[in-house]
């Protein structure tokens, strides 16, 4: 995204086609949280308002119920808006969600929710298509980066019309997918009008919200007649064989390539549904009426597949024909399709290669901040959260993982139940945006309610996993404009939290010092949660500087490896054939952490003078 | 090339390689001579130093941006034990060039797995014509060890239809100017390599 042309051709990822969709769109106000696969479309918005000097508001806002409010708000006063998310986000959002979709809307308000079949960056493999359904709002589904940019215009339009807010779908393959994608100049910003009082609307009360359930019912309706997106169409030569597939969105892209490639598959004729949710049944009924069989490929639940009311020439998820976990890849795609026509299939090889894990980055702060949590509270229970630090799982400081926010709300629960508490203390982690995100009411709840447990939070000063967007504490918006920096000291003093301190994770001391007092004050003393806050900012941020000291490792090293066992430190290379340990320099971010809790002491500055 | 006319690469190797920029640079070179190109890369967790791919596909129509296994034309590893992990992508008359490089997963150094001995010797074995290349000596030399990944892609060059001059200019057109010229020599000493 270099130059400005009116109309062009860009080598775009689909967040990127998505990001450009809302402004060509005249959208002017957007808000998201980060999270993989959905993180880029608000980065690319940050870009092309910076390209095109366009006037749209953008925020990472503080989650996604917020996101979606603060795009809902701007709806209700005239603007066309988006909010971003991944699809867990949209639980997250989902209260705010099933409401507005009764209210409605009033400028276009297009959520773009991105799913993760696999899953490989999630804890589910949820069909946001299934949530629409669920809501009763429109949904889209590309294929295609190329097809998410003209969906995104068509999701604003559809919205609009009908008065409800439009989801767009994209999976994973198409969110960072690439391929050349026309772009048109930006519409002017559009807008239905400024906000117009109306509380039997607005601020609905149930017998309003009647009334609104069966309107909604009537937008749907209408939408199947009118719209061309709830119809399914042929995307394959028409073939007047038996065999009729229909798909949608992503895995669509891999049916048609599938399709394309083997003489056998040549005699099926291939739908696609753009939008499958309202879809047109009857349609889909059709083409399963005038086939023999029909194979329905869709991820990751069902959805046009149930649309089906007679469903006994119907091959899917409901038959055991798909798979019903798993992403659907080029590979299981062909299967699928071979095996549905009655075909041979072909046994593929698996790798016998043992999955090679992520670890913390050399220098993380984090790493420290495990390793001395683990010193001080050698048999806790680890009640652990979402974000790079998911990865102190490798250090075995992260007992559990259940969903953002939820190291402190569980850490409540670890605590109370009868069982082993006295043995088992409960430290919980959780990181700065996450803590944020959705930690503290569970918080303000824990001091109310005298929890037994430390909270340790994990401060590197951004969103660290997604890519380093801004949290509430940074001074400085989405687009680097100017905003306020929230004291994340005096929000927890507010929460009630008696104990709170601040301490440097690469000072080993300092922080065994301070988690031991957190230790007295929770459970020596039995005042409740205590917070310790480790702050050191994330290595992988362009303006972070970080020592250039580097370290070798002498002879006092006895081989005891805690330094790749307990530390995990991907800079430690033990040497097999030389029987020795070393430092890879380049690896190596120079953190100094290994010098202080090394059990011999062998690791040493360069070129300092050995003792 | 395979079924349609489509070519192809499979670019694999370790998170935090540079494996997203070559296949920015090759997708983008495709995209100029006139191919329709589809491209996948990995975000998220797996670039803190897990396994990741990137696949290129380019030709007159291409609709999904995934390999199907035995169809990669071409299999570039930045690792050596990464080649074997997707070695069931390769179609069989692939080519692949291996990056003479180790970087040991976590379960080596602590003793719990074996990184296998003799990967080259067994790529050898399985493909003749296999090319390696001593990636990171050469950047070494260079003088900046991020550039293996431009060193590679000039080795890829040579083994696709597509002009030398084409991936200069994209290389100009995406790195900060201050990177160009080293990228520049990295990309001409690959391209000589191979």
């Amino acid at each position: 995204m270099t130059e400005t042309k009116d109309a062009d051709v860009r080598f775009l990822m689909g967040n990127e086609a998505i990001g450009r969709g809302a402004i060509e769109a005249g959208c002017s106000v957007a808000a998201a949280y980060p999270g993989t696969p959905s993180s880029e479309i608000l980065e690319s918005l940050v870009r092309w308002k910076k390209e095109l000097n366009h006037p749209i508001y953008v925020e990472w806002s503080i989650n996604e119920k917020v996101a979606f409010e603060v795009a809902y708000g701007a709806s209700l006063a005239g603007a066309r808006s988006l909010a971003a998310m991944k699809m867990v986000g949209l639980n997250v959002a989902s209260d705010p969600y099933l409401s507005a979709a009764y209210l409605g809307v009033r400028g276009g308000l297009v959520v773009a929710v991105a799913d993760d079949p696999g899953p490989h960056s999630s804890q589910t493999e949820q069909d946001s298509r299934f949530f629409a359904w669920f809501a009763k709002t429109p949904v889209l589904d590309p294929g295609t980066p190329a097809e998410a940019l003209r969906m995104t215009l068509r999701a604003f339009e559809i919205s609009e019309k009908y008065e409800v807010p439009a989801l767009l779908r994209p999976c994973l393959r198409v969110c960072h997918a690439r391929q050349n994608v026309p772009i048109s100049a930006p519409l002017p910003i559009a807008g239905v009008g400024p906000f117009k009082k109306d509380w039997t609307r607005w601020a609905a009360i149930p017998k309003f919200r009647l009334i609104l359930h069966r309107k909604l019912n009537e937008k749907l309706s209408e939408m199947v007649r009118a719209e061309p997106e709830c119809r399914p169409r042929l995307i394959s030569e028409a073939s007047g064989g038996p065999v009729a597939i229909i798909t949608s969105g992503s895995v669509s892209s891999h049916v048609r390539d599938v399709a394309a490639s083997d003489e056998r598959l040549a005699q099926v004729d291939v739908y696609k549904v753009d939008m499958p949710y309202p879809v047109d049944a009857a349609a889909l009924q059709e083409i399963v009426d005038s086939h023999e069989k029909t194979l329905f490929v869709e991820e990751t639940y069902p959805v046009l597949e149930l649309h089906v009311q007679d469903r006994r020439k119907v091959l899917g998820r409901m038959t055991g024909h798909v798979p019903p976990q798993g992403e659907l890849l080029p590979d299981l795609v062909e299967d699928i399709m071979l095996s549905g026509l009655g075909a041979p299939t072909v046994a593929k090889p698996a790798p016998q290669i043992k999955a090679r894990r992520p670890s913390l980055c050399p220098g993380c702060p984090h790493r420290p901040a495990f390793y001395t949590i683990k010193k001080v509270f050698e048999h806790a229970i680890y009640s652990g959260d979402i974000g790079c630090y998911t990865l102190g799982v490798n250090m075995g400081v992260v007992d559990t993982c259940l969903c953002m926010g939820a190291s402190i709300g569980m850490a409540g629960g670890l605590a109370r139940a009868p069982q082993g508490q006295s043995e088992h203390p409960v430290v919980a982690t959780i990181g700065d945006s996450t803590f944020f995100h959705a930690g503290i009411p569970a918080l303000i709840n824990a001091v109310h309610t005298k929890a037994p447990f430390v909270l340790v939070i994990m401060d590197n000063a951004v969103t660290a996993m997604t890519g380093g967007q801004p949290t509430p504490a940074n001074d400085y918006l989405a687009d680097g404009s100017p905003g306020v920096g929230v004291d994340m000291e005096k929000l927890i003093q507010g929460c009630g939290v008696e104990s709170i301190e601040v301490v440097d994770p690469y000072d080993h001391q300092a922080l065994q010092e301070t988690l031991e007092r957190a230790r007295r004050h929770t459970f020596d003393d039995g005042k409740g949660v205590s917070v310790v806050i480790a702050r050191r900012p994330c290595v992988r941020m362009p303006n972070v500087e970080m020592p250039e000291e580097r370290y070798e490792i002498g002879e006092e090293c006895d081989l005891c490896m805690s330094c790749t066992r307990d530390l995990e430190c991907p800079a430690f290379q033990y040497i097999k054939d030389d029987k020795q340990m070393v430092i890879d320099e380049d690896l190596c971010a120079g953190c100094g952490f290994c010098v202080q809790v090394c059990p011999s002491q062998a690791i040493k500055a360069k070129g300092s003078a050995h003792a | 090339m395979s079924a349609n006319n489509v070519t192809n690469v499979l670019i694999v190797g370790v998170g935090g390689q540079g494996i997203i920029l070559a296949s920015d640079v090759l997708s983008k070179v495709a995209g100029r001579v006139g191919h329709e190109v589809k491209k996948n890369e990995i975000h998220g967790m797996a670039q803190r130093g897990g396994s990741v791919s990137s696949h290129v596909r380019f030709g007159k129509t291409v609709s999904s941006p995934i390999i199907k296994a035995g169809e990669a034309d071409v299999l570039l590893s930045f690792e050596q034990l990464e080649t074997i992990r997707y070695w069931p992508y390769l179609s069989a008359k692939g080519k692949v060039i291996v990056n003479d490089h180790k970087i040991l997963p976590p379960a080596v150094f602590t003793g719990q797995q074996e990184y296998p001995p003799d990967i080259l010797q067994q790529i050898k074995e399985c493909v003749p014509d296999a090319v390696f290349v001593k990636g990171d000596d050469v950047a070494g030399k260079i003088g900046n060890p991020r550039v293996v990944n431009v060193i590679l892609l000039g080795v890829l060059s040579k083994y696709l239809d597509m002009p030398g001059e084409a991936y200069e200019e994209v290389l100009k057109e995406s790195l900060k100017p201050k990177l160009v010229d080293i990228n520049l020599k990295a990309f001409r000493q690959g391209r000589s390599l191979g």
